[in-house]
């Protein structure tokens, strides 16, 4: 085959699927894709790109994983820290620190309102050292 | 005998840059107009890289589509025409990716043409179809070379302009192309 005859082969390719294109119906399929475009908000169409749809989906999965980790490693920390301290260190508080840890402790119920905080704040003052140990345990349950 | 009256000249046809502008001011007619101008070069174009006949409708669409939204970006480097071919030439191997397949061409319906001597008509579409197997063979590059060379009749410059390559190298890409045709076509 000869250049010109492989050129004037390739004129003809494609053709006939060319001819069978309905022009009109394909411009105003285009100008309605376009039209729809043009209403449609920027912002929604930035978002429904594959590519955002795709990092938000990794964001929320990084995220949530994240949660999960703190929710696993903080936990036990945050029970020992409350609990484990006062446990083994009461018998070495004097009267003083343990009303202290005592008004630590009852700072929701304090705030709860001023008839409650104030008797909490004055039966504190009148237990004796033992008493406010026991107090203690109590709270701890 | 009373003498015509002088014919007054029809008004050119707007440019493509003029009905570029156009639509980007919001004229829907002007970007109709464009669809009219180019719609049946893009498909030759298409069914000649490789698309089955019964997608070309939704790929010339699809290419339209991707041409108008990225118009901003076309500075005029090459014709309107050559620059929507390109586009093609994407939109097509994206539907090839999606599709998980080879991009084919179809030659059952291609072959039923109802025009001029069947036996012409029918060695006719069998080059024709062993020319878009060829094709597909063919590294992008190189099949789209040759069909902005052989199909569309564009030169060289335009072609290195529209593909981002030289002109030197366009012509290297169109005669690798042939010689592998021609070997297919043997």
């Amino acid at each position: 085959m000869t250049d010109p005859e492989l050129e004037q082969l390739a004129q003809r390719l494609g053709a006939r699927p060319a001819e069978r294109l309905d022009v009109e119906r394909t411009a105003q399929a285009v100008l309605a894709r376009l039209r729809e475009e043009r209403r449609r908000p920027v912002a929604a169409w930035v978002w429904m790109q594959p590519t955002w749809l795709k990092i938000a989906a990794t964001a929320v999965l990084v995220l949530g994983a994240g949660l999960v980790m703190r929710g696993l490693v903080h936990e036990p920390q945050v029970s020992t820290a409350w609990v484990a301290p006062i446990r083994d260190d009461l018998s070495d508080l004097t009267a003083e620190q343990l009303r202290e840890a005592m008004r630590s402790l009852e700072q929701p119920l304090i705030s709860e309102g001023p008839g409650a905080a104030g008797g909490i704040e004055t039966g504190l003052d009148g237990l004796s050292a033992d008493e406010l140990r026991a107090l203690l345990r109590t709270l701890e349950g | 005998m009373p003498q015509a009256e002088p014919v007054a000249a029809a008004p050119a046809p707007p440019s493509d840059a003029a009905l570029i502008a156009a639509w980007q001011g919001g004229d829907e007619q002007a970007a109709a107009e464009l669809v009219h101008r180019h719609a049946r070069a893009l498909a030759r174009f298409l069914a000649g890289a490789g698309a089955p006949a019964a997608d070309v409708d939704d790929l010339v669409q699809e290419t339209f589509i991707r041409a108008f939204r990225g118009v901003g970006k076309f500075r005029g480097q090459c014709r309107f025409r050559t620059w929507l071919l390109t586009i093609g030439g994407n939109v097509l191997k994206d539907a090839a990716r999606r599709a998980q397949r080879a991009p084919i061409v179809p030659l059952g319906e291609d072959l039923r043409a109802n025009d001029g001597d069947p036996h012409e008509r029918a060695v006719a579409g069998e080059a024709e179809a062993r020319l878009g197997e060829g094709l597909v063979r063919l590294p992008r590059m190189q099949r789209e070379v040759f069909l902005l060379r052989a199909q569309q009749g564009l030169d060289y410059e335009e072609i290195a302009a529209a593909l981002g390559t030289s002109p030197g190298a366009a012509r290297v890409h169109y005669h690798h192309a042939v010689k592998r045709l021609k070997e297919y076509l043997a």
